[in-house]
């Protein structure tokens, strides 16, 4: 018996059916069948390549981000990826339509929405134009929606019990003129996992997660689990930074790298900015695993003129503004005491005016450019990349050096790279056509009737996937 | 996701329909009776199990490997992918899933190699296991296609222990009811029902085998449907009259060369 094994102990069995293979194979459709997204190239993250897609067949115009997976096959992040974002659905988190698997190549394609804007290049905008002591007009409530909708989303993972853990501004979206124009998408979700039943130290994982900048100190300090409350302290670091397009905890990193959670200049730039926690404020902190080292290399006189309030007030904002105080019990030290998505959407700034607008735009026309098309020359992008990050800090000590990884195109050094190139929409980068489009697109989408649309997709996805 | 099980894919789209799953199976019942067909799904969830506990991977991981497996052939004859081939798979995408951290693919090869050898050549004989890293790679992806992305799976390990602290604290039905949803994973229920509902027919039994007439009450006094959990209970009871009776070490060998198995491509 079994004699499908005896017979040929040398030869490997036949592991697939010949009809079953070739069933599957004419059935599946492939990415570069479906959409045209040849030379649209618009991010470019740590675990992927990003392009703006249109489909082929022209059913709809609409835009679509394609994002393909570094590296080929299923990486660890990649399924967490899939896993998550396939049971996710919430207006403020990114939606994932579908996958497609290339077999032949083994790359791994995810298929968004396409969302125009990112906290990334808004603040890089907001601070060219400070620099040049030009100013842009927003809505007043911009900030605020942003910070309510980012919350919402947030909210929404915390209570299905996703850590999103690698909030920063690249990975917060924000979507351009359509039918959810001005809406915050959270995306990114390679980082993000369970924490319901944790099956390891978390720390054991993914040494490093959160960029340093938006890393809350006790992560710093060796926190062994990740935690909701490391998501807030994200948020809270976003927050001011939309408040003062300044990254609050910008600081220099020369080993981006290390697997070790202590980093002393970045716990310094905290210190500097919130002052040394003091006993009473977080109890806790000497159980921290890097206690210790903290007490060995830190005095607490040297920070005794430092404060958020001080920090805040030099950048324009009142120390008693509804802004502030709020800003303040997110950016808690202590962990515990750190406030929930929850009661910070309940904050009061909420409720004064102006409040928070679902397009966060508010209806104003939008000042920020669309995204630009980057060469599609991976093999001297990636090895400049590279290099750069190696140079970085002995060059421009004030380079956003964590976004060159995040967002290796867009730094000064890279700027002649840059160039806009025709894609299957034309005109994208010009204003006048792009306003031009947005009526198309309006025309479409009314057509279609948003509600309607969006169940559509939802089919849609559930038919496809 | 713990507190979303309703909108999740594993309610919308995996709890399956009895007739669909007898309809989509009738190929592989042509050839093979629902007992044999059983009893190889047994075999092949012990495989698992085996290599889940090689691999020092928590039951609930375990499990999801199971689920998937079972998926899987719900909509595919046993002939499409060799199953000895689909099991480490499954262990390998739920180990990646859950987040135990990844298995190295040399280890996971040297474990199939190490399980199948030591603990199946009840089954194999002398047979090696004749699958490498490549082919675990390849159907991997089929396998991601088939369960079309949905990957959470919620299992009833979860509800089982908020039911049981609910009661009161009752290690000795804890630990039944806990081997006994252990056991369902060898019946269809994890593609027939919900999870809680699975937890709850694994007290049931449970509370039936230690005589605890006194949870009677608390099980009544739940707004479930009795009628599914009942039909739980069935198919588990059905389970281990099966065992009985069965003797897996003389009959697999039989089993497995009756079952369908991929057919190559023609020769030219
Ligand atoms: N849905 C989208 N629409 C438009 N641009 C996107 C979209 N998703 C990602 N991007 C762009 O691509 C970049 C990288 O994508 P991300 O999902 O963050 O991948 P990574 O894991 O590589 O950081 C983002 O910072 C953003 O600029
Ligand atoms: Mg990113």
């Amino acid at each position: 018996m079994a004699d499908n094994f005896q017979n040929n102990k040398t030869m490997a069995p036949v592991m697939m059916d010949y009809d079953f293979k070739i069933k599957t194979q004419n059935e599946r459709s492939k990415v570069e069948d479906l959409f045209d997204f040849e030379g649209c190239k618009v991010g470019r993250g740590t675990y992927g390549h990003v392009y703006k897609a249109r489909r082929k067949d022209g059913s709809d115009t609409k835009d679509y981000a394609l994002k393909q997976i570094e590296g080929t096959g299923l990486s660890m992040s990649a399924c967490r990826e899939i896993a998550l974002l396939r049971e996710l659905k919430h207006s403020n988190v990114i939606n994932l339509i579908r996958v497609f698997l290339s077999h032949t190549d083994r790359k791994v394609w995810l298929l968004f929405d396409y969302a125009e804007h990112d906290l990334w290049h808004i603040i890089k905008f907001h601070r060219a134009a400070k620099a040049n002591k030009k100013s842009v007009m927003v809505p007043k409530g911009m900030v605020k929606s942003l910070l309510y909708q980012i919350l919402d989303g947030i909210h929404y993972l915390h209570s299905n019990w996703v850590l999103h853990r690698d909030l920063k501004p690249a990975n917060i979206l924000v979507m351009g003129e359509g039918p959810e124009r001005g809406r915050v998408k959270i995306a990114d979700m390679g980082f993000a996992r369970l924490f319901n039943a944790p099956l390891k130290p978390l720390a054991d994982l993914d040494p490093v997660v959160v960029t340093f900048w938006y890393r809350a100190p006790e992560l710093l300090l060796g926190a062994r689990h990740y935690t909701k409350a490391i998501d807030i302290w994200a948020i809270g670091c976003i927050f001011a930074e939309l408040l003062t397009s300044e990254p609050i905890f910008h600081c220099r990193q020369e080993d981006i790298k290390t697997s070790n959670p202590y980093h002393h200049d970045q716990l310094d730039r905290i210190f500097n900015v919130m002052g040394f926690p003091q006993e009473k404020d977080w109890e806790d902190i000497r159980k921290m695993p890097e206690h210790a080292t903290l007490v060995k290399d830190f005095k607490r006189s040297n920070y005794q003129n430092c404060s958020l309030s001080k920090y805040m007030d030099r950048h324009k904002i009142k120390p008693d503004s509804k802004a502030f105080s709020l800003l303040q019990r997110l950016l808690l030290m202590d962990p515990n005491r750190r406030i929930t998505s929850e009661q910070a959407m309940q904050d009061p700034y909420f409720t004064e005016d102006p409040l928070p607008t679902q397009d966060v735009f508010a209806g104003c026309p939008i000042p920020y450019p669309k995204r630009e098309f980057l060469t599609d020359d991976d093999q001297e992008d990636k090895s400049e990349s590279k290099a750069r990050q190696n140079q970085q800090q002995q060059q421009n000590p004030n380079t956003q050096q964590n976004q060159v990884q995040a967002n290796s195109h867009d730094h000064g050094a890279n700027n002649a790279k840059r160039m806009r190139m025709p894609g299957p929409n034309q005109g994208q980068s010009n204003q006048g056509n792009g306003q031009q489009e947005f009526h198309q697109q309006q025309q479409m989408m009314f057509g279609a009737q948003q509600q309607g649309a969006n169940s559509q997709q939802q089919a849609n996805f559930q038919q496809r996937f | 996701m713990a507190g979303n099980f309703w909108q999740s894919s594993h309610h919308q789209q995996w709890i399956l329909d009895k007739q669909d799953l007898v309809r989509d199976r009738q190929h592989d019942l042509n050839i093979l009776t629902e007992e044999e067909y059983q009893k190889i799904f047994n075999f092949f969830a012990s495989i698992i199990q085996v290599l889940g506990e090689q691999l020092k991977l928590r039951q609930q991981v375990i499990a999801t490997a199971t689920v998937y497996f079972k998926r899987f052939y719900a909509r595919n004859s046993l002939k499409c992918i060799d199953p000895l081939l689909l099991s480490p798979t499954c262990v390998f995408l739920a180990s990646k899933v859950e987040e135990f951290g990844v298995i190295s693919n040399s280890r996971l090869i040297t474990t199939c190699q190490t399980v199948i050898k030591n603990k199946f050549s009840y089954a194999y004989g002398q047979q090696e296991f004749p699958y490498r890293t490549n082919h675990i790679l390849e159907c991997e992806f089929y396998l991601l296609e088939n369960l079309d992305c949905c990957l959470i799976v919620y299992q009833p390990y979860r509800p089982l222990l908020l039911f049981v602290q609910d009661i009161g604290p009752d290690e000795q039905l804890l630990t039944y009811a806990w081997r006994i949803v252990n056991d369902s994973l060898r019946t269809d229920v994890s593609l027939l029902f919900p999870p809680y509902q699975i937890a709850i027919g694994a007290m049931h039994i449970a509370c039936v085998m230690l005589g605890k007439e006194n949870l009677k009450p608390w099980l009544a006094e739940l707004n479930v449907d009795m009628d599914k959990i009942q039909e739980i209970v069935r198919s588990i009871i059905n389970l281990y009259e099966m065992w009985k009776s069965y003797d897996e070490k003389k009959e697999i060998q039989g089993l497995l060369g009756k079952m369908p198995k991929p057919k190559p491509a023609p020769q030219r």
